[in-house]
């Protein structure tokens, strides 16, 4: 599509304003459009530089696969997302200068996750073999999967 | 017809006046993303998965906090559009084809995605500058469901998450800000290219010259890792305030400079807001705009920043719907839109 105002260049960003009466569209080339005073954030942005980044391919890439969700490199490069917690590190070496270019630094020096107790997850998992051992009318599992349930300090069973 | 309307009075009251500076600053807002260790992440999640950590979630939320938990596929088209327009949920939410929940806290000012792009997004909401005490209220649920869960975590790498561009701390945080006294005098571009220079991204559209519709920005942290999270709050804050100043000294100039064209414009949006007998939501925003200048300058004194906040959220499209619980024809809309704000106004 050719910007509105110029007719020449290739419009890059579109514009448009609800006016009482009206509804303007309008799609504008960076130049025109800085001309008009409309705000051009021509900075690349994080998710611009990814996808830049992300364009640098190599052979290599369709070899280098997560042994735990067995995303490659190459479909992470096509899809820019990781697959489990484990990709970071098995593309460590790949990706770190990644980071490093979108966000200008690849060091956390924020909050640290503390080790989580994991009684959500047992007590979850409690829950839910409750269930099945009700279903399955096995009362006396029940009545010990209950009392640990209470040892958690869950009184609503 | 809805009963779904519950969230939409919360969210309407808390937009009153509770941060600094909010007849500037529209709203603050603060997103944390987390993952868990032990599931895969959203691009090779299965439905299975998903449903695994709703159930999880759910369950350690319900027996800690009040307020409510809704799975997508139980709610009705209209009931999302209006969780979107009342900034609960993101536009990838609504749209996700695996299952996934959003809990809301009962003062409607914090919620949680469950499989939106990572298996956990926090989000709160408050009006005006107020991101450290809004963070205080979203690290609390993270942190209460972080002590029952294994958030993925890596010493280099912070919180890991689906995408690469919120790794880290996996928190934005964003200011809308209100800005026609910018607009007018010109300064936008100026004011906002030095913005991006320390590293904060700004989105915005406006209007040219003196026009006062719309003028509404939005800054927010564009890196997530390197930084502690006061440190990103307190940046985005002071550039808040920074813009702040130079819009009161603008808002000024424009008062000696023209007044009466600026208080012409004023209330000529107050009067047909409680005139109309049908308007549109996109008109309402910008008329709101003109009143909302009016009473930062204090030109408009009978109208309280509270009532045009609550007339902000309730306006929009499928929310006035939900206000009158009924379906209702674009044209039908426009027409109990308008009964609406008069009401409001104290006019009929």
């Amino acid at each position: 599509m050719l910007c509105d105002d110029c007719k020449k260049k290739p419009a890059s960003i579109s514009f448009k304003e609800v006016l009482p009466d009206k509804t303007i569209e309008l799609n504008l080339c960076d130049e025109c459009a800085s001309k008009r005073g409309l705000l051009v954030n021509r900075k690349l942005s994080p998710v611009e530089i990814l996808q830049k980044l992300l364009r640098q391919r190599s052979e290599q890439d369709e070899k280098v696969i997560c042994p735990r969700c067995y995303l490659s490199l190459a479909e992470f490069k096509r899809i820019g997302r990781f697959g489990c917690s484990d990709c970071v590190m098995t593309f460590a070496t790949h990706i770190q200068h990644l980071i490093k270019q979108i966000h200008q630094s690849d060091r956390h020096i924020g909050r640290k996750a503390a080790p989580g107790t994991k009684k959500g997850l047992e007590v979850y998992r409690l829950r839910e073999e409750l269930k099945k051992a009700l279903e399955s009318e096995l009362y006396e599992d029940a009545a010990k999967i209950r009392d640990k349930l209470r040892e958690y300090g869950i009184k609503d069973v | 017809m809805f009963d779904n309307i519950r969230w939409l009075i919360p969210t309407s009251k808390k937009t009153l006046p509770c941060g600094e500076e909010s007849e500037i600053v529209v709203s603050s807002r603060i997103r944390v993303a987390r993952n868990l260790n032990s599931i895969p992440f959203e691009v090779k999640m299965k439905a299975s998965d998903a449903e695994y950590l709703i159930g999880l979630v759910k369950s350690i939320i319900n027996e800690r906090l009040a307020g409510e938990f809704l799975s997508l596929k139980d709610l009705k088209p209209l009931e999302k559009e209006s969780l979107l327009e009342c900034h609960l949920v993101s536009p990838g939410f609504i749209r996700k084809d695996k299952p996934a929940s959003v809990f809301i806290n009962e003062g409607g000012n914090v919620s949680v995605m469950v499989n939106e792009e990572d298996h956990l997004r926090y989000q709160g909401i408050s009006c005006g500058l107020n991101l450290v005490n809004l963070s205080g209220a979203v690290f609390e649920v993270e942190e209460m469901i972080g002590d029952n869960v294994d958030y993925a975590f890596n010493d280099a790498y912070g919180y890991l998450t689906s995408c690469p561009t919120n790794i880290g701390t996996g928190m934005r945080a964003s200011v809308f800000m209100h800005l026609p006294g910018l607009v007018f005098t010109n300064e936008v571009e100026k004011v906002l290219k030095g913005a991006l220079q320390i590293g904060m991204a700004v989105r915005g559209i406006y209007g040219e010259g003196s026009e006062i519709r719309g003028s509404l920005f939005q800054i927010s942290n564009q890196h997530t890792i390197g930084f502690r999270e006061e440190d990103l709050l307190e940046r985005t804050t002071k550039l808040a305030k920074m813009i702040i100043d130079i819009e009161k000294k603008a808002r000024d100039v424009i008062l000696t400079k023209a007044r009466n064209e600026f208080e012409d414009k004023i209330f000529r949006s107050l009067a047909i807001l409680r005139s109309a007998r049908t308007i549109s939501s996109g008109e309402v925003l910008n008329l709101l705009s003109a009143v909302r200048f009016g009473i930062g300058v204090g030109i408009v004194k009978e109208i309280t920043l509270a009532t045009l906040n609550e007339i902000l959220v309730v306006s929009r499209p499928a929310n006035i719907q939900l206000f009158f619980g009924e379906l209702l024809e674009e044209q039908e809309r426009d027409i109990k839109r308008a009964e609406y704000i008069r009401q409001k106004l104290g006019v009929n």
